[in-house]
């Protein structure tokens, strides 16, 4: 075995994961062996496990992909290799049978998932307790299940990471976990998984399209599936967080798989005294990411410190949307005359993202033919590049020209985006124009260069916590005025395109070539 | 690079021109490499999902046998037997595996309901058979057909003038020329017809296309917006709220954003069509600005039935009191396990009973005694005939 023994001071003596029902103990019959030994035996595999994992995780790639063969020759790949779970060293697949022949070591982790490859069963086994390790260190960037990791989103989201992580991103949260099992075996259906159409009660297919994101957002999802916000016992009348509590339970505790009718989203929408969204309460088609906005303040008032969530501010609430989607902009303005500078921070519930002077710069560039853009540049105008700007310097006490650079200083643990795609202009008959020049959108996002620690190099915390992850697309086809709205949805790693009561399979290239109007990512590491 | 495989990457598949030059021969094998370890990536997850299934599968099945062997009336408990199979053994409350499970493992059973998970989905792409002898997880694969949702169900297309936008018809033409028209009697069990709903407020069942303009011309005038209602009134020379005098709205986008649809510039044919039916229900004299809901008690003790005794344990996880915990661990971590086993028996109180319970309220108790007018008469035929399919339950 490995020349590294347990200390015996240490008391820290590992233990595999406890028996759960309708799960083996061990993922083979030689991992049981091993995990029989004793005591040193089972403590120093783990722990090597977990180097293992460390160095195929947090240090450049360039480590755990150079492999040494049993003659010391050394070669680095862009392939898979293996690193030895007995001792510290690195195999070829080629060569991981001749170092297992020579030195009866027969466990290897797989560079690029971290997954266990057993020798004696020539296959990757999952087992119960490694893996729970791997998940962690992947979610998380951390083992411990209570610690929290060096993080960087907004003080808001302070909740166990660990815990959330594992039931954020298990695909049905409680329905496969063996512990729900012994508890509840009979009663929940295995047809409840959240998949239904919203009707269309008249044009309102703007609101079905945010319902499906809010329903798929496993932050939301489990706040209300966990009781978040009861409404058998909430005193408000027409509650829409006791709409949305109600419509969560029918989508994941119902066999229903016809279309639900969101009635009393509706009448509670309908009911609403914000004025802010007066122009939102007519019968006809209306704009998504206003009704995403007007969703968010409710259920934040319903659920939250009771304040106006007023963007402008720098609002610190813990309630479950501020929880969900607020993160911080902090602009920093330069004047140019004296060179002072001024640090505004404020919350933003999304980014809105402008197409209409990138289309244009792009326009004259290729002769008026526009080309696709991308996310990250729409990004890169926004976070990245400053602009001038005329305010009042504080130390010349006079106007003056000015730069100013905006980043983004928390990320959100949802990060919901605008493109908007939808240009008024004033003057002729104040119609709107829709642009539709298609924006290229990635299914992982990298935020990093849009935060003000843009700066910092090769830290794989600070690069985990800003790797997001596209949950849902919402789309706008047709004309400005007569369009229609349909949204995409992933559901672990199957995406769903719902069209108000229908739900269909869609493919990723489906998702990835739709025009999208509003985007929601998910933090990976939900940090 | 081994020297062995030099010319091209782990894949073997791009591989560089013979007369390629040294760079070219690089980038040949780069690429090849990359495309390797897409496939290594896809095959690792397809492998860990399968097998972790198979082997739970072996799991369920040798703890049945030791269940039926032991004989114990309550479940939880662990038997005190060892059995064993092909694939497991099980012993001291333990299951551990014997060889491979992707060999000795043919099926996959439901975690939760522990029944046989179907295999392939049972019509549309890649459809095959499922043996009616075999009672299978509720849980199916998703069905992949043109004109058909996940489940295999369509709908009946909406009457003439009373539902789908232009667009929707072309998005929908499939499901559209599969509908079969006329009486639920003569639709197939997959056809849905759209459902009803009641009005919070004036409690009359109305059909879902046309819930928005009901609730428009009905909440909309005695709520919040009562100068826009006024304004509407006063446009329209009556109660029929709604269409195109909403173009007066002032685009009062916050952030400049126009509202896409909002300044529509001929009214939608749609808005017109539903109104002449709807219109009339709302009752502009009516002040009160919220209504109670009166029904609410007794609708939400049907829905989930979730006992009371839940508030103190819930609590503990409650976000809305998160302010005198944002630092504390603990307390988040309890609210964790709360929030695990919270799940639990909501999902389960409703399952399947409520669910009709409601639908059938809706259809049954929900003809609105108050309207005795001409029109009320006629929605309510109109409801009958339009609704009767929605209190069927979707083929299960
Ligand atoms: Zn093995
Ligand atoms: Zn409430
Ligand atoms: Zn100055
Ligand atoms: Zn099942």
């Amino acid at each position: 075995m490995s020349a590294r023994p347990a200390t015996p001071a240490s008391p820290k003596n590992f233990k595999v994961k406890a028996p759960q029902p309708g799960q083996p103990l061990y993922g083979c019959e030689h991992l049981q062996r091993l995990f029989n030994q004793d005591q040193a035996t089972t403590n120093t595999s783990i722990q090597h496990y977990k180097a293992a994992l460390r160095i195929i995780l947090d240090t450049t790639p360039l480590i755990p992909q150079t492999a040494k063969s049993i003659e010391g020759a050394i070669s680095t790949s862009l392939t898979p290799t293996y690193l030895c779970l007995q001792c510290p060293w690195t195999l070829t697949e080629d060569d991981r049978a001749k170092h297992g022949n020579k030195k009866s070591h027969r466990f290897y982790v797989e560079s690029r998932s971290g997954a266990l490859y057993c020798q004696m069963c020539d296959d990757i086994v999952w087992d119960p307790t490694f893996e729970d390790l791997r998940l962690r260190k992947i979610g998380t960037g951390t083992f411990s299940t209570s610690g929290f990791p060096q993080a960087y989103h907004s003080n808001t989201a302070k909740f166990d990471r660990k815990r959330k992580h594992d039931e954020l991103f298990a695909q049905d949260p409680a329905k496969d976990s063996p512990q729900f099992i012994s508890t509840n075996t009979t009663v929940a259906s295995c047809k409840a998984n959240g998949l239904r159409g919203i009707y269309n009660a008249g044009a309102t297919c703007y609101q079905n399209v945010v319902l499906q994101s809010f329903l798929h957002n496993p932050v939301l999802r489990n706040f209300y599936l966990s009781d978040g916000h009861q409404s058998n016992t909430c005193e408000m009348q027409h509650c829409l967080s006791c709409a949305m509590d109600d419509m969560f339970q029918d989508f994941y505790a119902l066999e229903n798989t016809n279309g639900y009718t969101a009635a009393n989203i509706l009448s509670g929408f309908w009911i609403s005294d914000k004025k802010a969204f007066e122009n939102l309460v007519t019968t006809k088609e209306q704009d998504a990411h206003e009704f995403f906005q007007f969703l968010a303040e409710e259920l934040h008032e319903r659920n939250g410190d009771g304040k106006k969530p007023e963007s402008g501010s720098e609002h610190s609430c813990n309630c479950i949307i501020h929880q969900t989607f607020y993160g911080k902009l902090q602009s920093t303005t330069t004047c140019q005359s004296c060179g002072g500078v001024t640090n505004q921070v404020q919350s933003f519930l999304d980014l809105s993202l402008p197409l209409e002077n990138l289309t244009q710069k792009k326009g004259k560039k290729h002769g008026g033919k526009i080309p696709a853009m991308t996310l990250q540049e729409c990004l890169d105008e926004e976070y990245i590049k400053s602009d001038k700007c005329e305010y009042r310097c504080n130390a010349c006490n006079t106007m003056q020209q000015a730069r100013r650079q905006t980043s983004i200083k928390c990320l959100p643990n949802v990060l919901s985006i605008q493109l908007k795609r939808f240009e008024f202009k004033q003057g002729r008959n104040e119609r709107a124009a829709k642009i539709d020049t298609p924006v290229h959108f990635p299914l992982q996002l990298n935020m990093l260069p849009y935060t003000n620690r843009a700066q910092v190099k090769d830290n794989s915390e600070l690069a985990r916590s800003a790797t997001y992850d596209l949950l849902s697309v919402v789309v706008h086809v047709g004309e400005i005025d007569t369009g229609h709205y349909v949204s995409y949805c992933r559901v672990g790693d199957q995406w769903f395109a719902f069209n108000d009561h229908k739900v269909e399979l869609a493919q990723k290239s489906e998702v990835l070539g739709a025009r999208a109007y509003l985007l929601f990512y998910i933090v990976r590491s939900l940090a | 690079m081994s020297s062995e495989r030099s010319e091209t990457g782990k894949a073997g598949v791009i591989v560089a021109p013979e007369d390629a030059s040294a760079m070219d021969t690089l980038a040949h094998s780069v690429l090849d490499d990359l495309l390797y370890n897409i496939v290594h990536d896809l095959l690792i997850k397809v492998h860990r999902d399968e097998k972790m299934a198979r082997a739970a599968t072996a799991a369920i099945k040798v703890e049945k046998l030791a269940n039926e062997a032991s004989d114990l009336s309550t479940p939880d408990a662990k038997p005190d037997v060892r059995m064993e199979t092909d694939a497991a053994i099980y012993e001291d409350g333990k299951v551990l595996l014997k060889g491979n499970p992707l060999k000795l493992t043919k099926e996959i059973l439901c975690p939760r309901c522990r029944l046989p998970r179907l295999l392939y989905p049972t019509d549309g792409k890649g459809a095959r058979k499922p043996d009616p002898g075999i009672a299978y997880c509720k849980k199916h694969p998703y069905i992949e057909k043109p004109g058909y949702d996940i489940y295999g169900q369509t709908w009946v297309a909406p009457g003439p003038g009373r539902g789908k936008k232009k667009k929707d018809v072309a998005n929908d033409s499939n499901s559209l020329a599969t509908g079969v028209e006329g009486g639920a009697k003569d639709r197939p069990p997959n056809v849905l017809s759209f459902p009803s709903a009641t009005c919070s407020k004036c409690k009359r069942c109305i059909l879902v296309t046309r819930l928005n303009n009901h609730m428009g011309s009905c909440i909309g005038n005695s709520g919040r917006n009562a100068s826009r209602a006024a304004a509407q009134k006063i446009c329209n020379g009556g109660s029929n709220g709604g269409s195109q005098n909403n173009d007066n709205t002032p685009p009062g986008s916050q952030k400049g954003t126009p509202l896409p649809g909002s300044r529509a510039a001929s009214p939608r044919k749609r808005d017109m069509d539903e109104f002449d039916e709807d219109a009339e229900e709302s009752d502009p004299t009516n002040p009160k600005k919220k209504k109670v809901k009166p029904n609410a008690l007794p609708r939400k003790v049907i829905l989930k039935t979730k006992p009371p005794v839940k508030k103190e344990k819930v609590k503990g996880n409650s976000m809305l009191n998160v302010e005198q915990k944002v630092d504390d661990e603990d307390g988040n971590n309890n609210g964790g396990k709360n929030s695990t086993v919270q799940v639990a028996p909501k999902k389960s109180t409703p399952a399947k009973g409520p669910s009709p319970t409601k639908k059938v309220k809706l259809g049954q108790n929900k003809l609105p005694p108050p309207s005795s007018t001409k029109k009320g008469a006629k929605r309510d035929r109109d409801m009958e005939s339009e609704s009767s399919g929605t209190l069927s339950s979707p083929p299960q």
